[in-house]
């Protein structure tokens, strides 16, 4: 059985289960599918387990109670739900929004709105030659997009293998085991502040001294020799620039140099999917508001809570109280919290209301949307009636 | 005892992801801290000391493991609950800590889920 992987936005498409074994998954992989029966969420209200319906019943109650909720998540379900979220929330005139806006999302918006040039990863594959990773890790973040699709493959336009026909550049604020493999043909430029390295870019561009210039002039020429070169941006690179604007503006620039273009690298498997979706409704990619019609950074689920704007919030399929700061995640004890997700999460162990859903991917098959914009179908090895989509639409027809 | 254990110092931390320690079921999580072997060996912590690290109010407690990986003057803690609860969205990926070597057990996560519940 061939399967696609659920586990990160590379969604591997080899992932073969032969005999109860896995082949090809990477070890984030091989843990998705092999464990996914274990600590499997239960029907909860209040704390006391309940039956599906009873939990989904309860759901209804809060969200047609509520003056202002939310809906937040949705980055590991597939896009069929989604959509169906995005109906929901405008139907209730929410707020939603997913863990894009303090993630990858401003990327992802300025290539869906073509502010930067972007490719496929088997673009990438066959052509990139300077290949550069700016605050991201694959080798924990994404275990295979190296070996998959950017700096080991031999591709059609460089077959001689990654030490001759590739040219590596790792940016990071430390040594990360990514840049340990910046060796032959490759550059590791070690960052404080990235916003210097950008100013850098610039200059060098213009001929002027700057604190990166001798590294930042061997990557441009590098640049010069093929016809195809390509950024991969993660949350280190978010993070370590106040302002992404100026990452726009120099990838802009680069390219009256050397074709450059940019491929968000990071975030859950279908981050890009809600994204996408959302922009096809609305023209934003997170944290909007139907009942203002637009998108703000007040809207964004953090500040929601951080402000006590919200008064009930429909979790889907993520883990705040793991993965947002402890001042954020602490407000959700001041909110009604309706969490569905396949797992018995930190967060589902402390919510109002529990709905145990399905893998997607595993136990509901629909489409992904990859960290490059490729649609993927995913099959399901076997298909659970109480999923992300059953669950949602079990909602709307209650309200 | 040792005299690091009055020692406290002042450290940078990355909030990385870490997929050996990954546990994809969401059904545990190990308190750990990646320190850069040279912050170690000057700050007087060895490979398995529990370490207590403080940032912004709050504190936990981890136990110390080396990389050449983290930054040269602090470390790294995985992605997760642990690194959640000492950060803000001021430094949500790098800020710092103050840390030092500590007696007892590294934190429980029970003890951060308790705080959500009360």
């Amino acid at each position: 059985m061939i399967m696609i992987c659920p586990g990160c936005s590379c969604l591997c498409d080899d992932i073969t289960i032969k005999d109860g074994k896995i082949f090809n998954a990477c070890r984030r992989g091989e843990e998705i599918f092999g464990r996914y029966k274990e600590n499997r969420a239960r029907a909860m209200v209040d704390g006391k387990e309940v039956d599906v319906d009873a939990a989904i019943g309860k759901a209804v109650e809060i969200l047609k109670e509520a003056k202002n909720p939310a809906i937040y998540g949705l980055d590991t379900t597939v896009v069929e739900a989604q959509k169906l979220a995005v109906e929901l929330a405008e139907k209730l005139n929410a707020y939603i929004d997913d863990n894009s806006s303090f993630c990858l999302g401003e990327l992802v918006e300025a290539v869906l709105k073509k502010e930067m040039p972007t490719a496929t990863l088997d673009d990438v594959r066959d052509n990139a030659y300077v290949i550069i990773y700016w605050g991201s890790n694959p080798f924990h973040s994404l275990p295979r997009h190296m070996s998959r699709y950017s700096y080991y493959p031999r591709g059609a336009k460089r077959p001689r293998g990654y030490d001759e026909d590739r040219y590596l550049v790792v940016v990071d604020v430390r040594k990360s085991e990514t840049a340990v493999l910046a060796k032959k043909n490759a550059k590791f430029i070690q960052v404080d502040d990235d916003a210097e390295l950008v100013d850098s870019f610039f200059k060098a561009m213009d001929g002027k001294a700057a604190k990166y210039a001798q590294d930042v002039g061997i990557i441009l020429n590098e640049m010069k020799k093929a016809d195809f070169n390509v950024i991969f941006g993660g949350l280190g690179l978010k993070y370590g620039l106040k302002d992404l604007k100026m990452f726009v503006e120099l990838v802009k620039k680069l390219n009256e140099v050397a074709p450059v273009y940019f491929i968000p690298a990071g975030f859950h498997a279908n981050m890009r999917g809600f994204n996408e979706t959302l922009f096809e409704k609305t023209g934003y990619v997170n944290k909007y508001s139907f009942r203002d019609g637009s998108s703000d950074d007040s809207f964004a689920f953090t500040e929601l809570l951080m402000n006590e704007k919200i008064d009930a919030a429909l979790i889907v399929g993520t883990d705040p109280i793991y993965s947002l700061p402890h001042d954020v995640s602490a407000k959700l004890g001041k909110i009604k919290t309706i969490v569905v997700d396949p797992r018995m999460s930190f967060t589902a162990r402390v919510a109002d209301v529990v709905i145990p859903s399905a893998i997607s991917g595993i136990e509901m098959s629909g489409t992904m949307v990859r960290s490059d914009g490729v649609r993927i179908k995913l099959e399901a090895i076997e298909e659970r009636e109480v999923n992300d989509i059953h669950i949602l639409k079990k909602i709307m027809e209650g309200l | 005892m040792r005299f690091s254990k009055f020692l406290k110092v002042e450290a940078d931390i990355v909030v990385a992801r870490y997929s050996l320690l990954m546990v994809e079921t969401k059904s545990s999580v190990e308190p750990v801290i990646f320190l850069h072997p040279e912050f170690a060996k000057k700050s007087g912590v060895k490979e398995g000391d529990v370490v207590e690290v403080e940032a912004n109010g709050r504190t936990v407690k981890l136990k110390a493991k080396l990389s050449e990986n983290a930054p040269e003057n602090g470390g790294i803690i995985p992605n997760g609950i642990f690194a959640s609860y000492l950060t803000n969205f001021e430094g949500f990926k790098r800020f710092k800590a103050n840390i030092e070597v500590a007696e007892g057990e590294p934190t429980d996560v029970e003890e951060i889920i308790k705080s959500f519940k009360s």
